[in-house]
C-alpha cells in the first residue's frame, strides 16, 4: 500500500521527504508538491503519513493484491500524545475509529543526560554491569545473573 | 561532481546505523566514556529509521526476573530449541540478564508499557512477550541517542569501514555518502559499532509489482550489517540460517498476537488441524531431541518455528491449503478484535489496510496465512550475523577475545543484527546489545588499544572513487543510447536486485522452489553470484538516490555470497522449513553439531568455511 | 518619484486607450486561460465527484447557512491570510507577493484608466500604492526564490536553476522588477535604458497573464475550493475519512479507549513536541 499525495491537501513543506525512512518521499520539480518516486519501496510505514502537517498523504493498497476503495488514515497528536485511526471497508461495512496512547510522559523530558549523571567507579567498569545496573534489572536489590549466581557452566558438546 | 568532502575526525565511538541497536550504543556510550567523542551515521532520519521505525506492539524479549518470572537461562533454552542447537549461549545468557534493565528505562521514558489489571505485572503476550503502545517507540529510544551522542549524522549511507594502516585488521573509521546533499563523509573514529540492519529483499519476493515493498522486514534492511562486515574481512556465523514467516497472507501482518494473546489457531483449507500429523516424519528427519510432541506438550517446550513451518509448507504441498488463521471465536470479544486491529495498526499498518481492501472482518471469516520469502537478519528466529566475542564471565575460550561483542577485527563491535549467533534478541535485546558492544567498546580505548591509528588519504581517495563510481558510470555510458534503461554497459540498481532476487530464490531455496536446495544448484548460484558481482561494478546511478540503491544492492550482494558458501557448507538439513538441502535431508548432530564460520578474504574475495564448536548452558 | 504616475509620461509614447485594451485583454487572457484549464483538467467534475463520496460518509447535513460561514472562513483564512502553509516564511512570503500583485494590478487599472490625467493635481496615494505593491512583490519572490525555494528540505534548486514550472514565478518577479527600475529609470534618466525596462515590464506581464494554462496561476481559483470542501468534510463528520482526535478528559473516550486514562492518568499532561520538536532539515 504505497504512499500517494492528494494535489489538493499538499503545500510541498517536505516534512514527509524528511521523515522517510526508504528515502522514496521527494519532492517533484514541476510541481513542486511531495510524491513517492518509488511505489515498490514502501513499506507502508506511515511514517510520512502521520509527519505531514495537512494530511495531505494517504496510502491506497499494493495494486498486486488490494482491491480499491478502502481507507486506512491516521492522525498522530504528539501535544496530546496520541494517536487515532480510522479504519473503512471496501464496501463500507465498517468504519472503525481506534484511539491509543504513544507515550505516557511528555517527550523526552524522563530520558537521562548522561553526561551529568555522575560517573562509574572503576568497579563498576571492571564489572559486567551497565548504567543503572544492578538496580534496573529486577528494580529491588537483586544482583546481575552470572554462570555462578544460577548454578551454570558453558559445555561443548550436543545437549539439549 | 561539485561534492565536498566533509571529514569527521577524533570520534571514540562511531555507530553505524541507528535502529533499536544503535540508538543504545550510543547512549551508553556516554555513560562509560564521558568525554568521548559519540557519533552517529544513520541513513534515514534517525526518529524514524531501522526496523522499529512505523512501531511496535510488543517487545518480544523480556525475561521479567522482576515478577519472578524467568530466568536468563530459561531464554537460552528457548532460543536453543528454536534454533535447533545452533546458538551462541555466551552472548544470548549475556544480553538476557541485561534485557530487563532496558525495557525498565524504557517504561521510564514514557513508553506505554501495558500492564496486567490482575497481577499489575506487565500485560504478557506469550512467554517472553510484553504487549506496548509503541506506535512512538522509535522516537522514544531516538531521543535517548540523541541526548548522548555528540552528533548525529542522518540520512548518510555508509558504504565502506576504514581500515587502520598502521595495524593489520584493526578499524578506523567509516565512509560514506549524503542521501541528500551527495557530499562525502569520512569518519575517522578509534572504535566502530555496526548496528545496521540484516537483509530483505534478497530473495524473490511472492508479490510481484508494488506489493513487493510489503516484505515482512523493512525494504530499506539492506544487509549494510553484513555488507559492512565482510567487506571489512570480519568472520561471519550461521549466514546459512535465513528465517521464513508464516504470516498474515500478502500483508505480512504479525501472528505472535493472535497466536498467544487472542488465542486463535491454524487449520487447513478444510478445517481440520494439520501440524501434528507431519511430525512423525519430520522427527525421522530431526531427531526426537528436536522435536517430541509429547515432551513438548508436558513441559510447553516449544515446537521449533521451522518446524512448524514445515508442517504448513507440507501441508499447503500436500493440496490442502490454504492454511487459515481461525480468528472467528476470538474476535467475537469486541475487546479482543480491538487488540486485533490495534496489533496491525501499532506495527503493521498494511495488513490492516489489506483487509479494509479486501473486505476481511475476522470476526466473520477466517483469514489467509502464507509462508514469506526467506530473510537473512539476526534478531527474530534467525541468528545470521558476525562471529563475535562474549563476556569475560561467561564465553569459553573460543568465544572471547577481549571485548564483548566485538567482531574478529579489532575496534569493530557489533550490536543487533549485525551479531551472529544471538536470535531472539528483538528490539529490546537489540538495545540491550548495542549498550553491551558501547561499555566494551570505551573499555577497549581506555585500554590503549586504539592508539596510533594511521589513516592514508590514498584510502580515503581510493574509497571516494569506489563510491561514486556507479554515477560515474552512468554518466559515461548514458552517452551509448537515446533513451531508456536498457544499455549494454550497465544495469540500473532495480535490474541488479531483480537479478540477485532470482538467483537467491531459484539456488539459494527461495518460495518458488519450496525453500529446495543442493549442493549443485548451490555452486551455480556461485557461479552466477560472481558475474553478478563483476556486472555490479557496472551498475550504473543516475542521480543520488540511485547511488544509495546501487550500494545497498552491493551490501545485499556480500550477504547473498556468504549465504550461498553457508549453505553450501553445511552438509546437513538442520531447519526443515527455513530451507532443506536436498542432497542431505537429515540433521546431522554427529558432523554438524557446531556452528558455521566464515571469512572473506578482502584483497581476493576468496572465502574459507571453519566449524566452531557449539557450547551449550549447562547445570554445572 | 514613487508619488507619481509612470503611465502618464507613457501616454506620451502610447496612447491611454491602447494601454486599456491592453488591461482588458490581459484580463480576458486570463479568464479564459482559467477555464480552459479547468475545462481541460476536469478539476471542477473532480471536485463535484469527490464532494459527492464524501456526502456519503456525511454523519450530518450541513446547512446552507453553515456552508455561507464556511465560505467566509475559507476567505477569512485560507485566501486572504493564506492560512494553508505551515511553514510561516512559506506564508509571510506569500502574503507579500499575493498583496503586492492584488495592489500592484488594482492600482496599475486605477492608474491607466484614469488617463488622461486631469488637469493639476494627480493623486500621490495610487502611485505609492503601485510602487509599493511592486515592492511587496520584489521582497515576497525574492525572499522565495533565494532562501525558500532553494530548501524545499534539501530537494530544492539552485537560484541559477530555472524550469518550465517557474513560469509564474519568474514573470511575476520580472514584472515587478522591471516594473520599479522602468519607473525609476523614467523619472531619473529616461531615454533608452527606461524603455528596456518597460518592455521587459510588459513582456514579463503578457507571459505571467497569457500562461495561465501552463503556469501554476490556476492554482488561485482551485485552491480556495479545496480548502472549502476540506471546511465542509469537517462540519458534516465525513472528516474526509480522518479519524476524530477527541478530547481526553472526556468520560465517554474515556470509557471507549479504557487505555488512555490507565496509561495516560485521568487528566493527561500536555506532552509538548517530540519529533516535530526539531525543524525538518535532517541531512
Amino acid at each position: 500500500m504505497p504512499t500517494f499525495v492528494y494535489m489538493t491537501r499538499c503545500d510541498g513543506c517536505g516534512q514527509c521527504v524528511d521523515i522517510c525512512p526508504s528515502d522514496i518521499m521527494h519532492i517533484d520539480t514541476t510541481i513542486r508538491r511531495a510524491y513517492n518516486i518509488e511505489p515498490n519501496m514502501c513499506w507502508e510505514c506511515y511514517s510520512c503519513v502521520k509527519a505531514c502537517p495537512h494530511n495531505a498523504i494517504d496510502v491506497r493498497g499494493y495494486a498486486d493484491f488490494a482491491p480499491l476503495g478502502h481507507s486506512v488514515r491516521v492522525r498522530r497528536d504528539e501535544e496530546k500524545g496520541v494517536i487515532a485511526w480510522r479504519i473503512i471497508f471496501r464496501n463500507g461495512s465498517k468504519d472503525m475509529d481506534l484511539l491509543a496512547p504513544i507515550t505516557t510522559k511528555p517527550w523526552g523530558k524522563h530520558i537521562p543526560q548522561l553526561a551529568d549523571v555522575p560517573p562509574p567507579s572503576q568497579e563498576m567498569r571492571d564489572s559486567q554491569l551497565l548504567f543503572n545496573e544492578p538496580k534496573y534489572i529486577r528494580l529491588d536489590d537483586g544482583d546481575l545473573h552470572t554462570l555462578e549466581s544460577n548454578g551454570l557452566k558453558m559445555k561443548e558438546g550436543v545437549y539439549y | 561532481m561539485a561534492y565536498k568532502t566533509i571529514i569527521e575526525d577524533g570520534i571514540d565511538v562511531l555507530v553505524v546505523g541507528a535502529g533499536l541497536g544503535g540508538t543504545g550504543a550510543a547512549f551508553e556510550a556516554r555513560y562509560w566514556g564521558k568525554d568521548k567523542k559519540i557519533v552517529i551515521a544513520e541513513k534515514a532520519n534517525i526518529d524514524r529509521s531501522g526496523a522499529v521505525a512505523q512501531g511496535l506492539y510488543a517487545i518480544n524479549c523480556y525475561m521479567g526476573t522482576r515478577f519472578g518470572e524467568n530466568k536468563p537461562e530459561d531464554h537460552v533454552r528457548y532460543a536453543r530449541i528454536d534454533l535447533m542447537g545452533m546458538v551462541r549461549e555466551d552472548l544470548l545468557f549475556d544480553m538476557a540478564r541485561h534485557v530487563d534493565s532496558t525495557v525498565h528505562q524504557f517504561e521510564d521514558w514514557g513508553l506505554p508499557l501495558m500492564r496486567n489489571p490482575k497481577t499489575g505485572a506487565y500485560q504478557r503476550e506469550g512467554r517472553w512477550q510484553i504487549m506496548i503502545h509503541g506506535e512512538s517507540y522509535k522516537p522514544i529510544v531516538a531521543e535517548a541517542a540523541k541526548k548522548s551522542a555528540d552528533k548525529v549524522f542522518n540520512r548518510i549511507c555508509v558504504t565502506h569501514l576504514l581500515m587502520d594502516e598502521s595495524k593489520q585488521n584493526r578499524v578506523a573509521g567509516a565512509v560514506g555518502f549524503n542521501v541528500r546533499t551527495g557530499n562525502y563523509h569520512v569518519f575517522k573514529s578509534k572504535t566502530v559499532v555496526v548496528a545496521a540492519g540484516g537483509a530483505s529483499n534478497i530473495f524473490k519476493p511472492r508479490s510481484v509489482g508494488e506489493g513487493s515493498g510489503r516484505v515482512w522486514y523493512a525494504p530499506w534492511s539492506s544487509g549494510s550489517a553484513y555488507g559492512l562486515l565482510i567487506r571489512a574481512g570480519a568472520k561471519m556465523t550461521q549466514m546459512e540460517n535465513r528465517i521464513v514467516l508464516a504470516r498474515f497472507k500478502d500483508g505480512y501482518g504479525p501472528v505472535g498476537a493472535y497466536f498467544l494473546h487472542l488465542k486463535t489457531y491454524t487449520q487447513n483449507g478444510i478445517g481440520e488441524e494439520y501440524e501434528s500429523k507431519w511430525w512423525p516424519q519430520l522427527q525421522e528427519m530431526v531427531g526426537a531431541e528436536y522435536l517430541d510432541p509429547e515432551v513438548s506438550h508436558r513441559t510447553h517446550r516449544p515446537i521449533p518455528t521451522c518446524l512448524r513451518n514445515h508442517a504448513f509448507i507440507s501441508e499447503v504441498n500436500a493440496g490442502r491449503g490454504p492454511i487459515h488463521m481461525v480468528t472467528m471465536e476470538a474476535f467475537q470479544d469486541p475487546h479482543l478484535e480491538e487488540i486485533g486491529w490495534h496489533n496491525f495498526l501499532g506495527m503493521t499498518v498494511g495488513q490492516a489496510v489489506l483487509w479494509a481492501a479486501t473486505d476481511v472482518d475476522p470476526k466473520n471469516e477466517n483469514p489467509e496465512l502464507t509462508t514469506s520469502e526467506p530473510y537473512v537478519m539476526g534478531s527474530h528466529a534467525t541468528g545470521c550475523g558476525a562471529w563475535c566475542s562474549g563476556p569475560e564471565d561467561v564465553s569459553p575460550p573460543e568465544y572471547f577475545w577481549g571485548y564483548n561483542r566485538m567482531t574478529t577485527v579489532e575496534g569493530l563491535f557489533g550490536a543487533g543484527d549485525a551479531v551472529g549467533g544471538t536470535p531472539h534478541a528483538f528490539s529490546s535485546g537489540s538495545f540491550t546489545e548495542g549498550r553491551l558492544a558501547a561499555k566494551a567498546a570505551c573499555k577497549y580505548i581506555d585500554d590503549g588499544k586504539a592508539g596510533g591509528i594511521r589513516v592514508s588519504d590514498a584510502q580515503i581517495k581510493r574509497l571516494q572513487a569506489e563510491i561514486y563510481k556507479p554515477m560515474e558510470h552512468y554518466r559515461v555510458y548514458r552517452n551509448e543510447i537515446t533513451a531508456g534503461t536498457v544499455n549494454p554497459n550497465y544495469i540500473n540498481p532495480r535490474q541488479g536486485l531483480d537479478r540477485l532476487q532470482k538467483l537467491m530464490d531459484e539456488y539459494a531455496g527461495g518460495v518458488t522452489v519450496s525453500y529446495m536446495t543442493n549442493e549443485k544448484l548451490l555452486n551455480i548460484g556461485l557461479k552466477k553470484m560472481k558475474m553478478l558481482e563483476e556486472d555490479l561494478e557496472k551498475v550504473a546511478a543516475e542521480n543520488i538516490h540511485e547511488l544509495l540503491r546501487a550500494w545497498e544492492l552491493k551490501h545485499r550482494h556480500l550477504t547473498s555470497e556468504a549465504v550461498l558458501h553457508h549453505t553450501l557448507f553445511r552438509k546437513e538439513t538442520r531447519w526443515p522449513g527455513y530451507y532443506y538441502r536436498g542432497d542431505a535431508m537429515k540433521l546431522d548432530d554427529e558432523n554438524w553439531h557446531v556452528l558455521t564460520v566464515s571469512r572473506r578474504d578482502p584483497d581476493t574475495g576468496e572465502y574459507t568455511m571453519e566449524k566452531a564448536p557449539c557450547y551449550h548452558l549447562v547445570e554445572a | 518619484m514613487v508619488a507619481s504616475n509612470p503611465f502618464a509620461e507613457l501616454s506620451a509614447l502610447i496612447p491611454p486607450a491602447v494601454m486599456q485594451a491592453y488591461v482588458v485583454l490581459m484580463i480576458l487572457l486570463v479568464i479564459g486561460g482559467t477555464l480552459l484549464d479547468v475545462m481541460h483538467k476536469k478539476s471542477a467534475k473532480y471536485f463535484f465527484e469527490r464532494g459527492q463520496t464524501l456526502k456519503k460518509l456525511a454523519k450530518r447535513e450541513v446547512s446552507s447557512a453553515e456552508k455561507i460561514r464556511l465560505g467566509v472562513s475559507t476567505v477569512a483564512n485560507e485566501v486572504l491570510a493564506s492560512g494553508e502553509f505551515d511553514n510561516p516564511d512559506r506564508r509571510r512570503s506569500h502574503l507579500f507577493i499575493m498583496y503586492g500583485f492584488v495592489i500592484f494590478v488594482v492600482t496599475t487599472g486605477i492608474l491607466i484608466f484614469g488617463l488622461p490625467a486631469a488637469e493639476g493635481e494627480t493623486a500621490i496615494l495610487v502611485p505609492l500604492l503601485w510602487h509599493l505593491g511592486a515592492l511587496m512583490i520584489c521582497i515576497g519572490g525574492y525572499w522565495f526564490w533565494f532562501k525558500i525555494r532553494v530548501d524545499v528540505r534539501s530537494e530544492g534548486h539552485q537560484w541559477y536553476d530555472v524550469h518550465l514550472s517557474d513560469l509564474f514565478i519568474v514573470s511575476l518577479l520580472m514584472m515587478a522588477t522591471f516594473a520599479l527600475l522602468w519607473s525609476l529609470l523614467e523619472s531619473v534618466v529616461g531615454g533608452l535604458l527606461a524603455d528596456i525596462a518597460l518592455f521587459i515590464f510588459i513582456a514579463a506581464a503578457t507571459t505571467l497573464f497569457s500562461t495561465v494554462f501552463w503556469s501554476k496561476f490556476a492554482h488561485m481559483f482551485y485552491k480556495p475550493a479545496a480548502a472549502f470542501q476540506k471546511k465542509v468534510a469537517k462540519a458534516d463528520g465525513s472528516r474526509d475519512k480522518l479519524p476524530d482526535l477527541p478530547e481526553l478528559t472526556d468520560p465517554l473516550v474515556k470509557q471507549r479507549y479504557p487505555d488512555i486514562p490507565e496509561y495516560m492518568g485521568d487528566n493527561p499532561p500536555y506532552m509538548g513536541l517530540g519529533i516535530k520538536r526539531e525543524a525538518p532539515n535532517h541531512y
